[in-house]
């Protein structure tokens, strides 16, 4: 069929283990989850679809023993982000009453676009040897709490306290900055005591 | 093969057991990987069958409790008729209501109305199950138990914010709105509290900070902080509150206003799950005030040996529903003695003067670590 490519000799390893087998079954439920976030038509139940996508990316970091990402996943998306989103979502008025429709060219471009992307995935990415290779063995706890808290916090050379102080820096100033943008001038405040006299 | 499996007293048995019980069988089936998963998928379902027996049946015994101290509160008997002080009345309750037919209102979001109480039961069960109910008797020994605590009562919020909007019903919307703001809001002083816990005791693991408040009465972190420990436990016992949704700050249901706030429009099984959820809260907030203040499974030792023997001869698990009990009952007292503050009120209290106070105690709890070594 196509002459000019060779697919490359996969060192992919099958499943033949526990954790292998949850791997494929979360790996499975993501991407389907995935997929009815984006082709559900009530906006609200893609929302819900989208945090059961995130749950199940949250179980992948956990059978990566990456315990604290897949708890910070949970903790900023689930009880942050989505939980706005989801406010949000409630505020506007109208919702899923006339469910939106792409026109048919729209939808035979997103087709074509996402095959060229698990092309070039495939074709260009699958050949590298230390992605098909099996999982790197780390010691025991190199993910603990502890050792993930004191290579963050800590002030030594591989440390990382200045980044996260920056960080934190600029989350203090973005929130000042909606306060600032939220709160009423003094005028207003004046101005609805007037009305409400 | 890898099968996960930590080392317990309970899953070592049968760990234990399962490989003499399997020497019976034929060869074909004897093999040390098929005796592993067996024994996993015991100790699976042994869990889950704990988690499940405290859960569903300490919320017939809460519900019978709670209309008996409402009822002593208000002068009244309560339940009496049915069965010795109304015992069975609660059981009775609970068969008309798994009988109900379930339905949703016209024009409702059915998928959504029927996933939202099933989303509100998630964080009641794995708090649960990291609770340290004796010395063995704990279903995740985890070494993240409060980060865990803190990332899944988020599902809570969802659930009910779901519930209200699927209900297709203004009442509804607004309950689980309200709802929605108020425990965002009391998320973060209930966090800082259980990070005071955490910083005080060095752990997150909730079997260790069981463990660091071993001995006398005086080394619960109650007590053992002067005055800062308390100040804790209050602004744990007012936040825990508003995050159950439980009166005083019960602005989502208010019976009064909003005929019931998020779950107006559930009946039978799916309001029976939301109810299920606000009792099972109620028993995990206890439990984890106990874990965190009140020493957990310890026994309240004075200091006087003749005493403290006969006090450690109770078993942990006794001393530690005592506590919860305890603990539930003052929720209950709360509950129907103060009034509910309205909506702007709650939100000052949380914003301008819980979480500064939660702030100064960070500090202070940090000053006194420094300064007491």
């Amino acid at each position: 069929m196509f002459p000019g490519l060779q697919l490359p000799e996969l060192a992919l390893s099958f499943p033949h283990g526990g954790m292998d087998i949850a791997f494929y079954a979360v790996a499975i439920v993501m991407l389907v989850t995935a997929v009815f976030t984006v082709a559900v038509k009530n906006i609200l139940q893609s929302a819900v679809f989208l945090i059961f996508s995130f749950v199940t990316t949250a179980i992948l970091y956990l059978l990566l023993h990456a315990e604290f990402i897949a708890l910070a996943q949970v903790m900023v998306y689930i009880g942050g982000v989505v939980i706005f989103v989801v406010f949000t979502i409630l505020l506007t008025s109208h919702l899923g009453e006339d469910a939106f429709a792409t026109k048919i060219p729209r939808v035979f471009a997103a087709f074509a676009l996402s095959i060229a992307f698990v092309f070039v995935m495939v074709k260009c990415l699958l050949p590298m040897p230390e992605l098909s290779s099996g999982v790197v063995a780390s010691a025991p706890d190199y993910s603990s709490l502890q050792n993930f808290a004191m290579r963050l916090l800590g002030y030594t050379q591989d440390s990382f306290i200045i980044p996260f102080e920056v960080v934190s820096v600029l989350l203090l100033m973005t929130l000042i900055c909606a306060i600032t943008i939220a709160r009423k001038t003094k005028d207003e405040v004046e101005k609805e005591k007037e009305v409400k006299q | 093969m890898f099968v996960p499996s930590v080392t317990n007293p309970i899953g070592d048995f049968v760990r234990n057991l399962v490989p003499q019980v399997t020497a019976y069988l034929p060869v074909a089936f004897q093999s040390e990987t098929l005796d592993s998963v067996v024994a996993f998928l015991i100790n699976a379902v042994i869990c889950i069958i704990a988690v499940c027996a405290v859960n569903i049946g300490s919320a017939p015994i809460l519900i019978y409790m709670e209309r008996k101290v409402c009822a002593h509160v208000q002068c009244r008997l309560g339940p009496m008729r049915l069965g010795w002080h109304g015992t069975i009345q609660t059981i009775a309750d609970v068969l008309k209501m798994l009988f109900k037919e379930v339905y949703a209102p016209s024009g409702a979001d059915k998928l959504m109305f029927y996933t939202a109480p099933m989303i509100v039961l998630i964080a009641p069960f794995m708090v649960c199950a990291l609770i340290p109910f004796s010395k063995d008797l704990v279903v995740a020994d985890v070494s993240m138990g409060i980060p865990l605590i803190i990332a899944v009562n988020g599902f809570g919020v969802l659930g009910i914010l779901l519930g209200g909007w699927s209900s297709n019903n203004k009442y509804s919307l607004l309950g689980a709105l309200r709802s929605g703001a108020q425990i965002i809001s009391y998320e973060i002083s209930f966090a800082m509290i259980l990070l005071f816990v955490v910083m005080i005791s060095g752990s997150t693991n909730l079997m260790d900070i069981t463990m660091s408040q071993q001995g006398t009465v005086f080394d619960w972190w109650i007590f053992k902080i002067p005055v800062l420990g308390f100040i804790a436990f209050i602004l744990f016992f007012i936040s825990s509150t508003a995050e159950m949704n439980r009166a005083p700050f019960d602005i989502a249901e208010a019976e009064q206003e909003l005929t019931g706030g998020y779950h107006t429009e559930y009946n039978g099984t799916p309001f029976a799950m939301f109810y299920l959820a606000e009792y099972i809260a109620l028993v995990t907030n206890s439990a984890l005030a106990t874990t965190c203040f009140l020493g957990g499974f310890h026994a309240p030792c004075i200091g006087f040996a003749p005493v403290d023997n006969v006090l450690n001869m109770v078993p942990g698990l006794v001393w530690f529903f005592g506590k919860v009990f305890f603990m539930i009952w003052c929720y209950m007292m709360v509950r129907w003695t103060f009034v509910r503050p309205r909506v702007d009120q709650l939100m000052d209290f949380e914003w301008k003067f819980l979480l500064p106070v939660n702030l100064v105690l960070l500090t202070a709890g940090a000053a006194w670590i420094a300064i007491s070594g």
